[in-house]
């Protein structure tokens, strides 16, 4: 399985990447927020101690013993999240060998685990991470309620602690200005959309995270089958869209689209919000088939090597990163 | 439908509460429901906190005696998690029970977990859920002078509880 920043997958020219992931707590042990240092070094512990006999090749990385920029590009690479990367108390993340899985200890809740992939992959990513699940539930006391099931430090994933995200690429949907009203509709069937680089249809990059809201009372069935649901239609409504847009404004939007792919392949200074929206219209222009030279895998993967820790090795001011940032996609893209 | 605060922009999030008694509805567009705070850590839509206060407020809601609220194993107390909206362990949810069950009403579908257990934990759960429901169902069968059903559900819960002390 290759990593879902480097790779494309199913519907890829919409549905970016996969996530599912689960919270878990161990039985008798506070919450993280409330443990001491030392029951926390004793859970990390037995995370490790948990997956020793799995055979997915799981890596520790100790956060309080990796550098703040090293931290950061676990955050880029959505390995762990912010909150992790700020975490005093000893945590780690597990990755696994094919770096689809990871499991962040100590997090707001003793175990987060989730499996990644590229393009829509709702299904495969569920069985992995409940691969992942039963097996450590072997070896770990989860703490289970009698009428709640999982229970976690925040009352929004008790239950199930379920959380499915989908980041989605929808410009043809923003730009009929039906995205607001749409996203609305989903807000009532108890799913949430949040920009993934700002916020409402004005998000950059027309890149969006589409998840589910409730963890209790459904289960993981019906949480996966409302969410395919409503992703499924959201591509359908997308792709109409993309070709009406084509539709009405022929050349022009063709020609905007090349133009983009050639500044990609020549510029010398490239901010990420610009590359965002160049990366955005070329995403379209595959999706019309006017451009087979560049592949959505290498789109995702420069989404992430040229976000700003994982430039940051030496490079202090923002133009310098805006230089490397052109010189990586020129590369990578070719011209 | 336009954003209950701004009334300019479209609504993206929609926000149900109870004050003094009285059901209302938010509804927010992004930037709003940003500055209002409703947004959270991006994760969670719910501002647990206002959902908590608003329980509060409501004169015959639920009588939680505030000042031995305390959960004694992670020293949690009413006013943090009211403030927070964040529990201290896994004991919490049983000190804090009433609370936590009218929230949970309130962001969730329902109280009652429907999706898997795994291990050793949810093993033993789903065995008691299940002894539960025989005990209810022999109960209504008595009720109902089912007197042939009652005699067949009695001879199945000893078994199972025969197995669970054997
Ligand atoms: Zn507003
Ligand atoms: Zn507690």
């Amino acid at each position: 399985m290759a990593k879902w920043y480097d790779d494309s997958g199913f519907q890829s020219d919409i549905v970016l990447s996969t996530r599912v992931r689960l919270a878990r707590n161990i039985k008798d042990i506070p919450f993280p927020r409330k443990m001491t240092d030392e029951a926390a070094s004793a859970v990390v512990d037995m995370v490790e101690q948990s997956l020793s006999t799995m055979n997915m090749g799981f890596s520790r990385t100790d956060i309080l013993s990796v550098s703040p920029l090293e931290r950061e590009q676990l955050v880029e690479k959505r390995f762990i999240s912010p909150n992790l990367a700020r975490q005093k108390k000893p945590s780690a993340v597990f990755i696994s060998g094919d770096e689809s899985v990871s499991i962040m200890v100590n997090e707001e809740d003793h175990i987060r685990m989730q499996a990644i992939f590229a393009g829509f992959e709702c299904q495969k990513a569920y069985e992995v991470i409940s691969n992942v699940d039963s097996y450590m539930a072997k070896n770990l006391n989860y703490a289970v309620h009698q009428k709640y099931g999982y229970l976690t430090s925040c009352l929004t994933n008790v239950g199930t602690g379920i959380r499915i995200s989908f980041m989605m690429h929808l410009p043809a949907i923003c730009k009929a200005q039906v995205a607001d009203s749409l996203f609305s509709a989903m807000g009532k069937l108890g799913v949430t959309v949040r920009g993934m680089y700002g916020e409402g249809s004005k998000a950059s990059g027309y890149l969006f995270q589409i998840s589910n809201q409730m963890t209790l009372g459904v289960n993981e069935k019906e949480i996966t089958d409302r969410l395919n649901d409503v992703v499924n239609q959201l591509i359908a409504k997308e792709r109409e869209l993309r070709s009406a847009l084509h539709k009405r404004e022929g050349l022009s939007l063709e020609d905007k689209i090349m133009r983009s792919a050639g500044i990609l392949k020549t510029s010398r200074l490239l901010s990420t919000k610009e590359m965002l929206t160049l990366f955005s219209n070329v995403r379209f222009g595959i999706s019309l088939g006017l451009i087979d030279d560049i592949e959505p895998r290498v789109l995702n993967a420069l989404m992430v090597e040229t976000s700003p820790a994982h430039l940051a090795y030496g490079r202090d001011n923002p133009a310098e990163r805006d230089a490397e940032r052109a010189r990586m996609v020129r590369t990578r893209i070719g011209g | 439908m336009l954003c209950t605060n701004c009334k300019s922009k479209e609504a993206v999030l929609h926000y149900k509460q109870i004050v003094n008694g009285k059901k209302s509805e938010q509804h927010l567009c992004a930037e709003c429901a940003n500055a209002l705070g409703y947004t959270g850590n991006g994760e969670s839509l719910f501002d647990i906190g206002s959902i908590l206060n608003d329980f509060i407020s409501m004169p015959s809601a639920h009588t939680v005696n505030k000042t031995v609220a305390r959960c004694p194993i992670c020293s949690t107390t009413y006013d943090e998690f009211k403030r927070t909206g964040l529990l201290g362990c896994d004991k919490c949810y049983d000190e804090f029970e009433a609370i936590v069950e009218a929230s949970l009403a309130q962001i969730q579908p329902s109280t009652t977990h429907k999706g898997s257990l795994c291990g050793e934990a949810g093993e033993k759960i789903r065995k008691e859920n299940e002894l539960n429901e025989l005990k209810e169902n022999l109960k209504k069968a008595i009720i109902d002078e089912r007197y042939e059903d009652a005699a067949v559900l009695r001879d199945r819960i000893k078994k199972m509880e025969e197995k669970e002390n054997g």
